[in-house]
């Protein structure tokens, strides 16, 4: 009766950058070969950039002139966090993440729950109801804001006309409203990948484990309990990490749909970014943001790691 | 086998619905939208089926810009990137999955770190790098960087299916003889099938949708993909509402037929290798 | 070793595949970022790269049309033109010039000129205008754009940005009034025209992205002469335009213009959103650039709208940033020669003037206020107003200030953070105050 375990991977703490074994053994230059790509593309195209981009935060490179960069030690950081707007960024960013990742954890839970049961059509419906997931994040951005239109946009006309609201709501001009707008409009994106990931991991589960469950007289809502959400449970801490990266690093809804505004109350860090990059033309700020979303995540996942790791037992 | 309560059963069809509902209205809205005229999209009150149905929006994008082109290069790219990714990602996930060795854990956190870089960090950098190489305004620039945007989750992503297929079947057939590669070759792969179709799969949906690094790198129109071309209907006092819900429409279709029609490997694929008994 | 070579094969038939496709993507008529530039002077053809950053399907067909009489009146020079979108265009010049792409002439802006100058991107033109005989058809207007940087001229403008005020003749007619030739005259029409229940708004209040733009027009205006014309943050007297009572007057003023007649939603509207309002139907009033003619031709009925000069400040006169972009040539270019060629072509009065007919801006060269195009019809007003430039005063704004890039992305906010009864005016313009005598003490 064994049962193959879920996809799990462990994440170490913090450890030095990576190193390729030193091992001459047939099977280490196997190892090495394998990885030689993966590594070599992973370490030019993306570690090599970011390092051009935190050498950037420290210097003083703005568009304005770029014939005296020089080195600025920490001044773009104190500019950064000591700026008034940052208080609001790093709260809208909190807001983002957990709000969102609470909602499309939750739907796309409930979701696979419902969609485990295979029913005649399940396919075409996999194919809308995952189609989301399918458009890219700007598209996604530039609909909602049409259809949050205040004077054109169909939610306003729906609300209207049901007779919930007497007058359409500004929604992408009032700040309340605006962070709601765009993070429900992320929450409509991530579901499905959710989704997609928990009822993968719910048709892994064997039979077995709910006949003898039911066996020893456990109904319905305890075999969830003591047979479903345990046998995910990995699955699930692994999307939920990868999710709250991604989410945190997601600006392109955001950017097409209010651009951080209005006044700001929309504004992520990653959006943030861009915004001292376009406007603020000053490169140099702009890779200290990068530096401290990168910095925010790391410490995030060691806590995240160490915090689950204990259930998991650890696993990799 | 649980029985149903009829409760239950109608609960069911309600909160399927539901999500369908919620996840199709945007699209609805899309298809509408490039159904209608010019004049109607912008008047009040709006309507929810066009008073007058039009293709004309679609014969627009053809003739106006050259959308079969960017229709074919947003395939190629998406088909190579996303091979050459499967291709790297199983030879990396192959062995992270086997093996354990000095830098494992290192690499494996690399990747993750990788995940937590924000894209506009490096993109001067890499406008320059490209521009080095001579490849800016070719479909190579975009096939390497989305490989490389790729790479990570794809190869971890590998590795959990790898690890989920017993060790005995590859050291059987390199028993009979095979070296590991082709014990991975023909018989790993096979069972994998849908692993590796579901990772592909991913990979190309990501590689459609892609804009930001598609803008930075292509400028040509004849090198354009579709996400670019699209970004262009965003001119300086409108955004052609119905040009660009026709184009999101014909974009839209590829990646929902993939899904459609792969569905099982999307999700089986991701529950292979689960072994009973 | 059955690995290496089976590995070696995988990866080089995917790479070699990509390489193909990718290699055999730049079709001939398109040109490649390839250093042949020099090696092609040996065939005797020059292929020069050209950039546009204000780029619309009809302007980029237009230039085309441009540059295909250009190079058959030069045999040996080929031009290749990359239109960027609209969207981040400019951006995608200067990830260009900084990159060092290759790249002969580009569309210069007056707000980034000074950048790229400083920065040695672009060439000091003077030897080259100093040569041009129609050096001097170019308005005032437009030399003053020209050699903005350091009295120098690093581009010749291709047309002029105006702003201009928009409205329905038809409300007007029917309400019973004449368009409003000040701004008190245009907040008491706006308010008989707002009627929130029939979606109906005086106004297309700009509160989205450079809406302090707008709130700096109202500024100037209440102002009047004391602005400095050549630094309109500042007056002549030194101080910063935010210190005066006047704009304390006209901050308020500028308040009332959103919450009393303008649509609720539009303090985050942008361009497209005002365009789109007035357009569409749902305002009255739109102060914006030529740009829009072209589109309210199409999508409104002839008669139901109109153009008339802007409106003039309780001081009597009004204030006008006239945005000047234009042709530049790179500093690196290796063709400077043949790159000043393909501006003098495009800066030649008869295809300057084409160019601005077609795509709907107002002309940089002296004829053409002698033509029957904009003597009459939309563009009258702008004309009108460009004659008068006592009351209509050409000013310009600090741009070359290194605060500049960081007051615009946080005055969006604080415009709008004000607007929203968030921030008091007064509190606003001791802010900008306190901030641009910061920058002005800096420069020195």
């Amino acid at each position: 009766m064994q049962t193959e375990k879920p996809i799990v991977v462990a994440k170490e703490p913090f450890v030095s950058p990576p190193k390729k074994p030193f091992r001459l053994s047939r099977e280490g230059a196997f190892i090495c070969l394998c990885l030689l790509p993966a590594v070599l593309f992973v370490g030019i195209f993306t570690y090599y950039p970011l390092l051009r981009g935190i050498i950037m935060s420290f210097q003083n490179y703005t568009l304005f002139n770029l014939l005296d960069v020089r080195f600025i030690g920490l001044d773009n950081f104190f500019a950064v966090l000591t700026s008034p707007e940052f208080p609001r960024v790093a709260l809208n960013s909190f807001y983002w993440v957990a709000v969102s990742l609470f909602f499309q954890l939750l739907l796309g839970f409930a979701l696979a729950l419902f969609m485990r049961r295979r029913f005649r059509g399940r396919g075409i419906y996999q194919a809308f109801v995952f189609f989301p997931w399918a458009m890219s994040g700007f598209l996604i951005g530039l609909i909602w804001r049409w259809m949050f239109n205040a004077q054109f946009g169909v939610i306003n006309d729906l609300l209207v006309k049901s007779g919930l609201i007497a007058a359409p709501i500004p929604f992408l001009a009032d700040g309340k409203w605006a962070l709601a707008a765009v993070i429900i409009a992320n929450i409509w994106y991530g579901v499905a990948f959710f989704a997609i990931m928990i009822l993968a991991a719910l048709q892994s589960i064997p039979e077995e484990l709910y006949e003898a469950a039911a066996m020893d007289g456990a109904g319905r809502i305890q075999q969830f309990w003591s047979v479903t959400l345990p046998y995910i449970l990995p699955t699930m801490l692994v999307t939920i990490l990868l999710r709250v990266i991604w989410i945190l690093n997601f600006p392109d809804i955001i950017y097409a749909m209010t651009n951080g505004g209005p006044a700001g109350s929309t504004h992520i860090f990653a959006t943030y970014m861009i915004d001292k990059v376009i406007f603020g033309q000053d490169y140099g700020q702009a890779s200290a943001v990068g530096v401290i979303i990168v910095l925010l995540l790391l410490v995030f996942t060691v806590f995240y790691v160490k915090a689950t790791r204990m259930e998991k037992g650890g696993d990799f | 086998m649980q029985r149903d309560h009829i409760w239950w059963q109608t609960a069911r069809v309600v909160v399927l619905g539901g999500f369908l509902a919620f996840a199709i209205f945007p699209l609805y809205w899309i298809v509408i939208t490039s159904l209608k005229g010019q004049k109607e999209i912008f008047s009040l009150p709006i309507r929810y089926w066009p008073d007058e149905v039009t293709l004309l929006n679609y014969v627009e994008i053809f003739r106006i810009s050259h959308f079969q082109v960017y229709i074919w290069n947003s395939f190629l790219v998406s088909l190579f990137a996303s091979a050459l990714v499967v291709a790297i990602a199983m030879l990396g996930g192959y062995v992270l999955a086997r093996f354990s060795f000095r830098g494992k854990r290192e690499v494996m956190f690399g990747f993750l770190v990788t995940q937590m870089i924000p894209i506009f960090i490096g993109m001067a950098p890499l406008y320059v790098m490209m521009s080095k190489m001579h490849i800016l305004n070719s479909l190579f620039s975009l096939i390497l960087i989305y490989t490389v945007m790729l790479i990570p989750f794809c190869t971890i992503i590998m590795s959990g299916f790898f690890q989920r297929i017993p060790n005995a079947l590859e050291e059987a057939a390199m028993m009979d003889g095979c070296s590991r590669i082709s014990a991975l070759f023909r018989v790993i792969v096979p069972i994998m099938l849908p692993g590796i179709a579901a990772t592909f799969i991913f990979a190309f949906v990501q590689c459609w949708n892609e804009l930001i690094m598609a803008v930075l790198f292509i400028d040509e129109e004849s090198v354009k993909t579709i996400p670019v071309a699209m970004n262009a209907f965003i001119k300086k006092y409108d955004i052609e509402w119905g040009a660009m819900s026709a184009a999101t429409v014909l974009s839209v279709i590829p990646t929902m037929l993939l899904f459609a029609f792969c569905q099982k490997y999307l999700v089986e694929g991701l529950t292979q290798g689960a072994v009973k008994g | 070793m059955g690995v290496r070579s089976w590995i070696f094969a995988a990866l080089q038939v995917s790479i070699a595949t990509a390489l193909l496709v990718g290699c055999s993507q730049p079709a001939a008529n398109s040109g490649q970022t390839q250093p042949d530039g020099a090696k092609e002077q040996a065939g005797q053809e020059v292929r020069l790269k050209m950039v546009e950053s204000i780029t619309s399907p009809q302007r980029t067909a237009l230039l085309k049309e441009m540059l295909t009489q250009f190079e058959t009146k030069n045999p040996g020079i080929k031009v290749d033109l990359i239109s960027p979108p609209f969207e981040g265009a400019d951006q995608k010049i200067t990830q260009m010039l900084m990159a060092k792409e290759e790249l002969d002439v580009l569309e210069v802006r007056e707000f980034n000129a000074k950048q790229f100058s400083m920065n040695g991107f672009i060439e000091n033109l003077k030897p080259y205008t100093e040569k041009w005989s129609n050096y001097d058809q170019l308005t005032d207007v437009a030399k003053r754009r020209a050699t903005w940087v350091d009295n120098t001229p690093y581009y010749i403008p291709n047309g002029l940005y105006q702003r201009v005020l928009y409205y329905r003749a038809d409300w007007f007619k029917e309400a019973g009034i004449e368009a409003p030739k000040t701004w008190a005259e245009l907040l008491a029409a706006g308010k008989k025209m707002t009627d929130p229940a029939k979606n109906r708004y005086g106004y297309s209040f700009r509160g989205g992205p450079t809406g302090w733009d707008y709130a700096l027009i109202a500024m100037w205006a209440y102002n009047g002469t004391e602005v400095d014309p050549s630094s309109a943050f500042f007056l002549k007297d030194g101080r910063t335009l935010f210190s005066t009572p006047e704009s304390l007057e006209a901050m308020r003023y500028y308040k009332q213009l959103y919450k009393e007649i303008s649509p609720p939603d539009s303090v985050s509207w942008g361009f497209q959103e005002m365009v789109q309002g007035f357009v569409a139907g749902s305002t009255a009033m739109l102060i914006q650039d030529p740009d829009v003619i072209d589109g309210a031709k199409e999508k409104m009925q002839e008669g139901t709208w109109a153009t008339a000069p802007l409106p003039i400040g309780p001081s009597g006169v009004a204030q006008q940033v006239v945005g000047g972009p234009g042709w530049g040539m790179t500093a690196y270019s290796k063709h400077k020669a043949e790159a000043w060629k393909l501006i003098e072509f495009l800066s030649d009065p008869e295809q300057s003037t084409h160019f601005a007919k077609k795509t709907s801006v107002i002309p940089v060269v002296k004829s053409a206020a002698e033509d029957e195009f904009y003597k009459t019809g939309y563009f009258q007003p702008f004309i009108e107003m460009n004659q008068q430039p006592q009351t209509f005063i050409d000013v310009s704004r600090p741009v070359d200030y290194k605060g500049w890039g960081a007051w615009q992305s946080a005055a969006d906010k604080e415009i709008q953070s004000y607007l929203l009864d968030q921030l008091s005016a007064e509190d606003l313009l001791k802010k900008w105050d306190e901030y641009w005598t910061k920058e002005r003490a800096e420069r020195k």
